[in-house]
C-alpha cells in the first residue's frame, strides 16, 4: 500500500534548497566564474559552466529542488540563457520573503486566520503573497519596463530600420554572453570564432530565419575534433558531413547532386506483395533485369551530369559499383536531419520525394560547387560546397579541443548564443492598461499584461476581448464606492483562478477545456456576487453572458495565442475592466527587437531603482511589499557579479554611482564593456516570479515511497 | 520495456584540487609517467588480474589505454593526453608530465586561478611564437634531399622506447627500414598535392629483429597447402586483376520486404551457381589472370577459374581492400553481371614468399606507393611495442613532411625554452602583461612555475641518479653520471649536450638545472654550419611537440579552473 510521508512546504525549506543551489551556481557565474566537471554514468566527463547542465547533472532528490530545476529547464528551453541568474535571483527573493516572516508585525496578516494552526496560517499568508506576486508580474512589471526602463535601452542594430548588425556591437553582446559560458582561456577565441561564423553565414538579406536555421541544425553544422588544441578550431566554407564516401570519384567544376531516400536498385518484392518464382530461368531473368535497371539508372544519372549521390539509406553493392563505374561519388546513411538541412540550404521550397525511378525521372538535382574528402585528424569526412540561397551561406564550425568535454562545452555555448540572438531579433510586446480614477484623486496604475511574442498573439484576438466591455463601464460609474469594495474581493477571487490554471503547466490545453474553465470561473464569480452586490449583478449579467460567448469564439480562433499567453491573465482583466468605474486607456507598446543594456547588473539596478520609486507611490500594502522584495532581490545579481572586485569597482560603489546618476538624470556609466539582451532579462524575471509563485502555493509536500508504477502501466498500455 | 528507476543523486565536491586524495592520485600518476620517460625510462608491466595478456611498455599510448583511471580529474588529464597521442603519435609522456608539473607547481603559490590561467596562456603563446619564429635557437630545418636528419629523427624515436629491446645495431637496421618504408609511400611523379600511400606492417613474431624487411606491394598470408595449389603464372606482361567486394559464394541477395514464393522443384542455388559460372566465363574471356575477393568464392567457381589458369584468392578481408584498390588501380566489383572493362586493374608480377614460418602471396605493383614492412621481434610484447614505435615513427615522418622542421631533442629544447622565458619575463614584463590586470610579481611567480615545470620534465630524463646541468650560453641540457668524482672540472666530465649539437670543448659555464641562477639570454638563431656538421643528433617532431605543449597547458588550465566536481553515481 501507499506509504507516504508529508513535510511542510515552506519558504524556509525552499530557501535552504535554493541556497545550496546558489552556492554551486555562483561559482561559475559572470566573467570570474570557474568550471564545473560533471561525470556521466557512462564514465564520460563533461566540463560545463552552463547552469542548466549543472542543475540537471546533480540529479536532485528534494522535491522543491526538482521543481526549481524543472522551472529552470523550461526557461532555458525558451531562451537558452540565464540559468545561473535564475537561481541567484530566486534565492534572494526567498531570502527577502523569509525575512518578512521573522518580523512580528506583518502587514499581510488577516484577523480570521489566527484561529488556525501556525503552519496553516503561514501557508495562507504565503498564498496572499503569491497572489500579490502574480498581480505584480501580470499588471505592474510591463508598465515599469515600458514607462521608465525603456528610456535607457540601447539598440544593437546600427540602423534600426534595416536591422543591420555591425561586428563591434555583436562582439560586445557576445563577449558578455561567452564570459559566462566558456573557460577564460578560450573566451576570446570562441568569441571571434562565433563572430566570424556569423558574418560568413549571413548575407545582406538574412534575417531571423538564419538564426532559426542555425539553431535548429546546429548539431549538423559543427564537427568536433579531439586531440588538437582549441586554437585549431576554424570555420570551413560549405557543409561537412560526418561520414566517409562509399565511393569517391574526383570531379572538377560545378557538379550536380541528387538526394535519394530509398535504394536505387529495384528489389524482388516490396512489403505487402508476393513474388512467385516458377522457374530458375525466371529467377535469372529477374536478376538480370534488376541489374540492367540499376545500370540504366546510374547511366541516366551520369547523362544528367550527376556526380554525387547522397543517400539516407545503405545502397546495395551493385549500386555502389555502378556509381563508381559511372564516376558518381556516393555518400550513404545520411541522418534525416542532415538530409533536411541540405534540402533547406539548397532549396527553401518544399521537397517532393522522387517517385520510383521507373522512368528515370530525376528532377531533384542541385548544383554543388565541389565535393571532396576532408581529413581532420586522420578521420575522413565529406566536404560539400553547397551553394546557399540568398539568406544563408553554408559554413561549418570545426571545434577542436584536448578533450570531448571541452568541445561539448564550446558547442553548447555557440548553440546557446544563436538561441539568444534568435530571441533578441524578435519584438517583445508589452500590453497593459493604465487607468486613473479621478474621483478619488488618487492615481493608481492597473496594468494588464498580455505579453508574448508579437507574432504568436495576433492583435485581433486581443481586440475582441477588450471591445465588449467599454460600454459597461458607463453603467457602473455611479456606484464607485461599491465597486471599490467589490474589487477587493473580486481581485482575490480572480487570482485564485489564476492559480488554478497555473497548476497545469506546460500541457497543451484543448479549447474545450479552456472554455469550460472560463465558464466555471464565471459562474463561481456570479454566485459570489449575488450574495453581496445585487445591483451590480443586474448590470453585469448580460455582459457576462456575452462575454462567455466571446470567450468561446476567441479560444477557438486563437487557440495558439491563448496557449502561449498566460491563460489566467485573460480573465482577470476582463472582470476588472468591467467594474472599473473610471476612465481608462488601453496601452499597447512593444519593445523593439534588439534592445540591449550594458552588462554588469545595469538592468537589475535600473529596475530596482524604478521599483522602489513605484513602491513609494503605491498605496496598497501588498504591492509595496512585493515591489520592495523584488527590488531588493534584484540587487543580489550585481552583488554576485562584483563579488571579487574591490575598491572603485566593488558593488557598493557601483550602486551608489548608478543611483546618483539616475537621480540627477545623468547617463549611466558602466565599468564593463559588453551588452546584454533586455528581452532575455525580462523573460528571466517573469520565469523566476512564476517559479516563486509555484513554490509559495505549496503547503504540503507528500513523499510517496513507491515505484512510479502509474507511469509504467500507462506506457505498457500505450504499447499494446 | 525499460524499467523506470529513480536516479541516485550525484555527488558534488567543491574545490577538488585542494583535497588530499586528488593530490596523492595526481602525484601517483605523475610518478608513473615520469619514470617511463626517455631512453633510460623504466618499463611498466601491465596485467589484468582476471587474465588476458601482459603488456610491457614505456609508451604513453599503451600505458594510458591500459590504466583504469576513475577520478574525474585524472580522467580529463589522461583522455586529453590520449587524444593528443592519437592525433600526433608522439610526445604523449611529455604532455602528461608537463601537465602534472604545471598543476603541481602553482598549487602552493596562493594566486587566484584566474590569474594563473591568464598568465599561463600568455607564457604559452610566448613559447609558441618563439618556436615558430625564424630566430628560434632550438629548431633545425629538415633537408629531404639527404637521409641524415630523417634518420636521426627516426632513431631518436626508437631509442626513446626502451621496451622495444633493440640493440644498437638493430636500432640502426629498423630506422633504415622505417625510413625506406616511408619513402616508398611517396608517389614518384606527384603534381599538385600529393597523396601518400600506405605502409602495411606485417607481423612476424619470434624472429630476429635483423630479419625485418621492407617489400614494395602487398603480402597476403596463406597456408602452405593453399599456396602449393596456386599454379605458377608464366607471363611477361603485367597481370590483369579483378577485385570483388561482393560475395561470390552464391548467396541469394536481398529480396526486399515482401515475400518470395518459390515453386516446388525450382532450385535457386543452381540458378545462382549458373550465374556465377557465367561470371567466371566472362572473367576468362576478358583474360583476367588474378581474381581477388573480399569475401568467399564458391568452390565450383574457384575450381572453374583454376581450370582456366586464373588464380583465385578469397577472404581477403576489409582491411586490405583499400590498399589493394590503390595498388592495382581496380574498381571493387559489386556486380555478378556484366563487368565494365574499366574495373580491372593490374599488378606487375606475383610470387610466393616464405618468411620465417609464414607463407605469403606477394603482389608486386607497377608503381609502388604501397609497401609492406615485415616486422620481426623476439616475443609478443616486444613486438607490440616495436609495432607501435614504427607507427609513431612513420606518422612523425609524415608530419615532418608537412612541416619540414625538427626540434632539438634530448631535453635541450625544454631547457632552452625555459631560459628564454625566464629572460623574457625579466627583461620585458610589460610587453607580456600589456593591459592585463596582473602584476609583475604575479608574472614572475607564474613564469618561475612554468619554467620549472618545463625543466622538471627534462629532469625526469635522468633515472639513474645522475645530475643535470645547463650551460649559460645555449641553454642546453648536459647530464653527468651519478658516480662522477667531483664537480671541479665540468669540461672533462661532460662530453656532449642532450641533443648532440654542442660538445664541451667550447668555453662554456655550467650550472645545476635545479639551482637558482641568474636569467641569461640563450643564443638564438642556430648557426647553419653547426647543424651540418653534427651527424648524430637527437631530434623531436616539431608539430607533435608544439601540440603537446599546447595541450598540456590547456589541460592544466582546465583542471585549475575547476571549482566543483559533480559525479553522477548512477
Amino acid at each position: 500500500m501507499l506509504s507516504s510521508e508529508a513535510a511542510a512546504g515552506s519558504v524556509k525549506a525552499a530557501l535552504q534548497v535554493a541556497e545550496v543551489l546558489e552556492a554551486i551556481v555562483s561559482c561559475c557565474v559572470g566573467p570570474e566564474g570557474r568550471q564545473v566537471l560533471c561525470t556521466k554514468p557512462t564514465g564520460e566527463v563533461l566540463l560545463s559552466r552552463n547552469g542548466g547542465r549543472l542543475l540537471e547533472a546533480l540529479h536532485l532528490q528534494h522535491p522543491i529542488a526538482r521543481m526549481i530545476v524543472d522551472c529552470v529547464s523550461s526557461h532555458l528551453k525558451k531562451t537558452g540563457d540565464g540559468a545561473k541568474t535564475f537561481i541567484i535571483f530566486l534565492c534572494h527573493l526567498l531570502r527577502g520573503l523569509h525575512a518578512i516572516t521573522d518580523r512580528e508585525k506583518d502587514p499581510l496578516m488577516y484577523g480570521n486566520i489566527q484561529t488556525h494552526g501556525r503552519h496553516w496560517k503561514n501557508c495562507c499568508q504565503w498564498k496572499f503573497i503569491s497572489q500579490a506576486l502574480v498581480t505584480f508580474q501580470t499588471q505592474i512589471l510591463d508598465g515599469i519596463m515600458d514607462q521608465y526602463l525603456s528610456r535607457h535601452f540601447l539598440s544593437i542594430f546600427s540602423s534600426a530600420k534595416e536591422r543591420t548588425l555591425c561586428r563591434s556591437s555583436l562582439e560586445l553582446l557576445l563577449e558578455a554572453y561567452f564570459c559566462g559560458r566558456v573557460g577564460r582561456n578560450n573566451h576570446k577565441f570562441i568569441l571571434q570564432l562565433m563572430c566570424d561564423y556569423f558574418f560568413k553565414c549571413m548575407t545582406c538579406k538574412s534575417g531571423i530565419d538564419v538564426f532559426e536555421l542555425v539553431d535548429d541544425y546546429f548539431v549538423e553544422l559543427n564537427v568536433g575534433v579531439t586531440g588538437l588544441p582549441v586554437s585549431d578550431s576554424r570555420i570551413i566554407a560549405g557543409l561537412v558531413l560526418q561520414k566517409d564516401f562509399s565511393v569517391y570519384c574526383p570531379a572538377d567544376g560545378d557538379i550536380q547532386m541528387v538526394i535519394v531516400t530509398e535504394t536505387i536498385q529495384p528489389l524482388f518484392s516490396t512489403s505487402g506483395s508476393e513474388f512467385i518464382l516458377n522457374s530458375e530461368a525466371q529467377f535469372q531473368t529477374s536478376q538480370f533485369w534488376i541489374m540492367e535497371k540499376t545500370k540504366a539508372i546510374m547511366k541516366h544519372l551520369r547523362s544528367q551530369n550527376v556526380k554525387l549521390l547522397l543517400s539516407s539509406v545503405k545502397q546495395p553493392d551493385l549500386v555502389i559499383y555502378y556509381a563508381g563505374v559511372n564516376g558518381i561519388s556516393v555518400v550513404e546513411c545520411l541522418s534525416s536531419e542532415e538530409v533536411s538541412l541540405i534540402r533547406r540550404i539548397i532549396d527553401p521550397s518544399p521537397f517532393v520525394p522522387p517517385q520510383a525511378f521507373s522512368q528515370c525521372e530525376i528532377s531533384n538535382t542541385a548544383l554543388v560547387k565541389f565535393c571532396k574528402p576532408l581529413i581532420l585528424r586522420s578521420k575522413r569526412y565529406v566536404h560539400l560546397g553547397l551553394i546557399g540561397t540568398c539568406t544563408f551561406i553554408p559554413h561549418c564550425v570545426v571545434l577542436c579541443g584536448p578533450v570531448q568535454g571541452l568541445i561539448e562545452q564550446h558547442e553548447d555555448a555557440l548553440h546557446g548564443a544563436f538561441k539568444m540572438l534568435r530571441q533578441l531579433f524578435k519584438d517583445l510586446d508589452l500590453n497593459y492598461m493604465t487607468q486613473t480614477s479621478d474621483q478619488n484623486g488618487t492615481s493608481s496604475l492597473f496594468i494588464y499584461k498580455n505579453s508574448g511574442e508579437s507574432y504568436q498573439a495576433p492583435d485581433t484576438g486581443k481586440g475582441s476581448i477588450q471591445r465588449p466591455y467599454q460600454d459597461t463601464v458607463v453603467e457602473n460609474k455611479d456606484e464607485l464606492e461599491k465597486t471599490q469594495t467589490y474589487l477587493k474581493v473580486h481581485s482575490n477571487l480572480v487570482i485564485s483562478d489564476v492559480e488554478l490554471e497555473t497548476y497545469i503547466p506546460y500541457s497543451t490545453p484543448t479549447d474545450t477545456f479552456q472554455t469550460d474553465e472560463t465558464l466555471k470561473c464565471l459562474s463561481l464569480e456570479r454566485n459570489r456576487l449575488t450574495d453581496d452586490y445585487e445591483p451590480l449583478l443586474k448590470n453585469n449579467s448580460t455582459a457576462y453572458s456575452t462575454r462567455g460567448k466571446n470567450r468561446i469564439d476567441i479560444s477557438y480562433e486563437n487557440l495558439q495565442a491563448t496557449n502561449i499567453t498566460g491563460k489566467g491573465s485573460m480573465l482577470p482583466v476582463s472582470c476588472k475592466l468591467q467594474n472599473m468605474g473610471t476612465s481608462q486607456s488601453y496601452l499597447s507598446s512593444s519593445m523593439p527587437a534588439g534592445c540591449v543594456l550594458p552588462v554588469g547588473g545595469n538592468f537589475e539596478i535600473l529596475l530596482h531603482y524604478y521599483l522602489l520609486n513605484y513602491a513609494k507611490k503605491c498605496h496598497q500594502s501588498e504591492e509595496t511589499v512585493v515591489s520592495m522584495i523584488i527590488a531588493n532581490a534584484l540587487l543580489g545579481i550585481p552583488r554576485a557579479l562584483y563579488k571579487s572586485k574591490t575598491g572603485k569597482y566593488s558593488f557598493p560603489h557601483i550602486y551608489i554611482r548608478a543611483v546618483h546618476a539616475l537621480q540627477t538624470n545623468q547617463p549611466l556609466v558602466s565599468s564593463q564593456t559588453g551588452l546584454e539582451s533586455v528581452t532575455g532579462k525580462y523573460q528571466l524575471l517573469t520565469s523566476v516570479l512564476q517559479c516563486l509563485t509555484k513554490i509559495l502555493t505549496i503547503d504540503l509536500v507528500i513523499t510517496v515511497k513507491r515505484h512510479p508504477q502509474k507511469v509504467h502501466n500507462q506506457d505498457s498500455e500505450d504499447e499494446l | 520495456m525499460s524499467r523506470l528507476e529513480a536516479k541516485k543523486p550525484s555527488l558534488c565536491k567543491s574545490e577538488p584540487l585542494t583535497t588530499e586524495r586528488v593530490r596523492t592520485t595526481l602525484s601517483v600518476l605523475k610518478r608513473i609517467v615520469t619514470s617511463c620517460y626517455g631512453p633510460s625510462g623504466r618499463l611498466k608491466q601491465l596485467h589484468n588480474g582476471f587474465g588476458g595478456y601482459v603488456c610491457t611498455t614505456s609508451q604513453s599510448s599503451a600505458l594510458l589505454s591500459h590504466l583504469l583511471v576513475t577520478h574525474p580529474i585524472l580522467k580529463i588529464l589522461t583522455t586529453s593526453v590520449q587524444n593528443h597521442v592519437s592525433s600526433f603519435s608522439d610526445c604523449g609522456l611529455f604532455t602528461a608530465i608537463l601537465c602534472c608539473n604545471l598543476i603541481e607547481n602553482v598549487q602552493g603559490l596562493g594566486l587566484t586561478p584566474t590569474t594563473v590561467i591568464r598568465l599561463n596562456k600568455h607564457l604559452l603563446s610566448l613559447c609558441i611564437s618563439y618556436l615558430k619564429s625564424e630566430t628560434c635557437g632550438c629548431r633545425i630545418p629538415v633537408d629531404f634531399s639527404s637521409t641524415q636528419i630523417l634518420l636521426c629523427l627516426v632513431r631518436s624515436i626508437l631509442t626513446s622506447k626502451p621496451a622495444c629491446m633493440l640493440t644498437r645495431k638493430e636500432t640502426e637496421h629498423v630506422s633504415a627500414l622505417i625510413l625506406r618504408a616511408f619513402l616508398l609511400t611517396i608517389p614518384e611523379n606527384a603534381e599538385g598535392h600529393i597523396i601518400l600511400g600506405k605502409s602495411l606492417i606485417v607481423p612476424l613474431k619470434d624472429q630476429r629483429v635483423i630479419d625485418s624487411t621492407v617489400l614494395p606491394g602487398i603480402l597476403i598470408e596463406m597456408s602452405e597447402v593453399q599456396l602449393m595449389r596456386l599454379l605458377p603464372i608464366k607471363k611477361s606482361t603485367a597481370l590483369k586483376v579483378a577485385l570483388f567486394c561482393t560475395t561470390l559464394s552464391g548467396d541469394i541477395s536481398d529480396t526486399g520486404e515482401g515475400t518470395v514464393v518459390v515453386s516446388y522443384g525450382v532450385s535457386l542455388e543452381n540458378a545462382v551457381l549458373d550465374q556465377l559460372l557465367n561470371l567466371g566465363r566472362q572473367l576468362v574471356s576478358d583474360h583476367v589472370d588474378l581474381v581477388l575477393c573480399q569475401k568467399v568464392i564458391h568452390p565450383s567457381l574457384k575450381q572453374f577459374l583454376n581450370m582456366h589458369r586464373v588464380i583465385a584468392i578469397d577472404r581477403i578481408g576489409v582491411t586490405l581492400m583499400e590498399p589493394l584498390t590503390k595498388m592495382t588501380g581496380t574498381q571493387p566489383i559489386g556486380s555478378l553481371g556484366s563487368i565494365s572493362p574499366n574495373s580491372y586493374g593490374s599488378v606487375k608480377d606475383v610470387c610466393t614468399a616464405k618468411f620465417g614460418s609464414k607463407h605469403f602471396f606477394h603482389l608486386i605493383p607497377n608503381e609502388a606507393t604501397i609497401c609492406s614492412l615485415l616486422l620481426c621481434n623476439r616475443n609478443d610484447t616486444a613486438w607490440d611495442e616495436l609495432k607501435l614505435t614504427c607507427q609513431t615513427a612513420l606518422h612523425v615522418l609524415q608530419l615532418t613532411l608537412k612541416e619540414p622542421w625538427a626540434l632539438l631533442g634530448g631535453g635541450c629544447t625544454e631547457t632552452h625554452l625555459a631560459a628564454y622565458i625566464r629572460h623574457k619575463t625579466h627583461k620585458d614584463p610589460e610587453s607580456i602583461l600589456k593591459d592585463d590586470e596582473c602584476t609583475q610579481t604575479e608574472l614572475q611567480l607564474i613564469a618561475e612555475a612554468f619554467c620549472s615545470a618545463l625543466e622538471s620534465v627534462v629532469g625526469s630524463l635522468e633515472h639513474d641518479g645522475g645530475e643535470i646541468l645547463t650551460d649559460m650560453k645555449y641553454g642546453h641540457l648536459w647530464s653527468v653520471q651519478a658516480d662522477s668524482p667531483c664537480v671541479a672540472n665540468w669540461q672533462d666530465l661532460l662530453s656532449q649536450c642532450g641533443c648532440g649539437l654542442y660538445n664541451s670543448q667550447e668555453e662554456l659555464s655550467w650550472s645545476f638545472l635545479r639551482s637558482t641562477h641568474h636569467p641569461f639570454v640563450p643564443q638564438t638563431c642556430l648557426p647553419h654550419e653547426a647543424v651540418g656538421s653534427a651527424s648524430n643528433l637527437t631530434l623531436d617532431c616539431l608539430t607533435a611537440k608544439l601540440s603537446g605543449l599546447q595541450v598540456a597547458v590547456e589541460t592544466a588550465n582546465l583542471i585549475l579552473d575547476l571549482s566543483y566536481v559533480i559525479e553522477d553515481k548512477n
